[in-house]
């Protein structure tokens, strides 16, 4: 049992000694608790599931846990020199990684935890310990963005607290897997206290309508804060979602659900066809993917399921690759729009090749396991809802595919008079790690699914 | 326990409509102490009441962090120009005052046509008003410390609500829901000063009404 609570004694400690002034000092302890963590969530991985205490870990909590510590990993080697372009920041070096510590340590909980208030209470924490990382840049966009996402978020949470409490109320417990087995329940008030429950949830995962604290914090926040938030912190919320769909499996609230994912798909398409800034416009990427993990996971059959954690795990890495590149393009370039990014190739080679890859990766082409995971959920339509949906669904998806490769094809490949100056450091380096594993994941898919079912509620 | 369930209900929408026509900050917060306040002694006494040890311990728990804690934080971090005048209000105080009685009457209609089917708690629409109170107040005053306060009254109502309607939900859920609004408010009152110097709408004209 122990080694479960393992990561989190890691992560306390590394903390903990984030606190003393030493700035070397706490990226050398995040970085060395951010590879236990890994290597313990491997451990945790190929260990049986577990209902104990507080505790219930599934299949795809153990996916999560992996995801949640190798994006720690990478987010702690790239932070190490991004924070060196960094002006004037807000936090200290240390108090950023004693923050990041606390942000992991909280989205592990979240998905490790069987009672639904204590998933609201962890989802609730990583607003708190993520607040101010949005804001390093400290300047008033920053600052601004920051404060957009504490209130926006914190009002969805609220939604999803009443809910809390009406799932209560009807159930008299708030253990989602006794929630699973009820057989006798107020299943009017449950269903009200789950829809507000997801509503809320997804108010934190970027769904429509709530999504609009997302693209400005992903525009404003640094490109490792960004690359973490888009990565895992969307779909930690999206792990909350799919709790309460697996333990109340009303028919209504899987509809409510892939009706909130289609909706996040086609808005967010549109808003990618004339998104100027790229920061932005990777932030609407993010809705359109959780839009269809969303689907995925309320579809409710195997593929779709399937589907939607390959596609949530492959998205994770191509989408920190993603940010992780815009982030060197912003110190090269010091613009955010599109339009005034050219010549990439030629300046900067490793982070040109990592950003057309991620972007290819992010709207799903293939051979990437995001292409493998929207085609599962698009078969899953296909199952439950037929042909014409699937057409609707397909051409939204294509218009983000467009929209995004076009643009980031331009920054990209466009002729400019600059010589080449990318040095090949840790920040080069490790968008092109990430993207790599996006594909790798294709050869992982038999595993994974091995994984899930091994640990469904139902 | 209903009759005071009802007397503290109303005298918290009373409190949130006072605080709608109040002009200065410090004492917004002060009103929401107060609320607070009767939150944690209506816990305290159906603690009382149930022999229920968690609680008398939940509502000691609320009064240090809701009504001791917060609003001392609150005002220390609170500029002193902030502190004695209003920033810019969206709605009028007169406006806000009805809306404020309509949101009542619209909770009451809402919840008797709907939730009152599935709970039956004859005063369960307190609670709702409350919220929307809340929501409202954040909205209708262009001030963070307000759109916060607004926020931690939904809150409140909350806690309200699940004190009396389900007062066997497990301590550690509400512990730890008061934790997590400790921790908000505290970050919250980080970026609300730094966000300081940007805020603008400061009103000169409202001088006369301070104290």
């Amino acid at each position: 049992m122990f080694v479960y609570y393992f990561p989190f004694i890691i992560l306390v400690f590394a903390s903990l000694l984030c606190v003393f002034k030493r700035d070397a000092l706490a990226a050398f302890v995040s970085v060395l608790s951010s590879l236990i963590v890994s290597a313990l969530s491997i451990v945790i991985l190929l260990k049986p599931n577990v209902t104990a205490g507080y505790l219930f870990i599934d299949g795809f909590s153990k996916i999560m846990v992996v995801l949640i510590s190798f994006i720690y990993l990478t987010t702690a080697l790239f932070s190490i020199t991004y924070l060196k372009h960094v002006e004037k920041p807000l936090l200290k070096k240390n108090f950023y990684f004693l923050y990041l510590n606390l942000f992991v340590l909280s989205m592990l909980f979240s998905v490790v935890v069987k009672n639904l208030g204590l998933i609201w209470v962890g989802i609730e924490a990583t607003t708190i310990t993520s607040a101010l990382l949005v804001a390093i840049d400290n300047d008033k966009p920053a600052i601004e963005s920051a404060w957009r996402y504490i209130i926006i978020v914190s009002v969805g949470l609220i939604m999803s607290l009443v809910g809390v409490v009406f799932v209560y109320g009807a159930c008299h417990t708030l253990d989602i897997t006794k929630i699973a087995l009820l057989k006798s329940a107020n299943y009017k008030l449950l269903l009200l206290g789950s829809v507000f429950v997801v509503t809320g949830f997804a108010t934190k995962a970027g769904i429509f309508p709530l999504h609009t604290w997302l693209p400005d914090v992903h525009g404003r926040a640094i490109a490792p804060i960004s690359a973490i938030f888009s990565s895992i912190l969307l779909p930690v919320a999206l792990f909350g979602v799919y709790r309460v769909l697996s333990s109340v499996g009303m028919d209504s609230l899987h509809l409510y659900a892939i009706v909130l994912g289609f909706l996040s798909v086609i808005f967010a398409s549109i808003f990618l066809v004339n998104q100027k800034f790229y920061k932005r416009m990777f932030a609407y990427s993010s809705i359109e993917n959780m839009g269809m993990i969303l689907i995925g996971l309320a579809l409710f059959n195997k593929y779709a399921f399937l589907g939607a954690v390959v596609l949530l795990v492959s998205h994770a890495f191509a989408k920190s690759s993603a940010f992780y590149s815009t982030g060197n393009v912003l110190n090269v370039y010091k613009t955010r729009e599109v339009s005034k990014v050219k010549g990439m190739v030629e300046r900067l080679p490793f982070t040109a090749y990592s950003l057309v890859f991620s972007a290819l990766a992010v709207t799903g082409a293939p051979p990437f396991g995001t292409f493998l995971g929207e085609l599962l959920i698009i078969y899953g339509i296909y199952i439950k809802f037929g042909l014409f949906w699937v057409l609707v669904l397909a051409t939204f998806l294509v218009v983000a595919f467009m929209s995004v490769n076009y643009k980031v094809a331009r920054m990209a490949f466009s002729s400019s008079e600059f010589d080449r100056v990318e040095k090949v450091r840790m920040s080069a380096f490790v968008p092109l790690l990430n993207v790599t594993v996006s594909f790798v994941i294709v050869f992982l898919i038999g595993f994974i699914e091995k994984i899930l079912i091994a640990g469904m509620i139902k | 326990m209903k009759e005071l369930f009802i007397l503290v209900g109303f005298a918290e929408i009373v409190l949130v409509i006072f605080m709608q026509w109040q002009y200065y900050l410090k004492k917004i917060i002060v009103t929401f102490a107060i609320s607070s306040l009767l939150i944690g002694l209506l816990l305290f006494m159906q603690g009382g009441f149930q022999n229920n040890v968690n609680l008398i311990i939940l509502a000691v728990l609320t009064l240090l962090v809701r009504f001791l804690f917060i609003p001392y934080f609150m005002l220390n971090r609170l500029g002193k120009v902030y502190k004695e005048k209003n920033p810019k209000q969206v709605v009028s105080t007169g406006a806000s005052i009805i809306i404020s009685f309509l949101l009542v009457i619209l909770a009451y209609v809402i919840y008797r046509l709907t939730l009152y089917r599935y709970i039956s708690v004859e005063a369960g629409s307190i609670p709702i008003a409350i919220i929307l109170q809340g929501i409202f107040l954040a909205i209708s005053r262009n001030n963070a410390f307000v759109q916060l306060i607004g926020y931690m009254i939904m809150e409140n109502s909350l806690f309200f609500m699940a004190g009396y309607m389900f007062p066997d939900l497990p301590f550690i859920v509400e512990a730890g829901i008061l934790l997590d609004l400790l921790g908000l408010v505290m970050i919250s009152g980080v970026v609300m000063k730094l966000r300081e110097g940007s805020v603008s709408e400061v009103i000169d004209e409202f001088d006369e009404f301070r104290g």
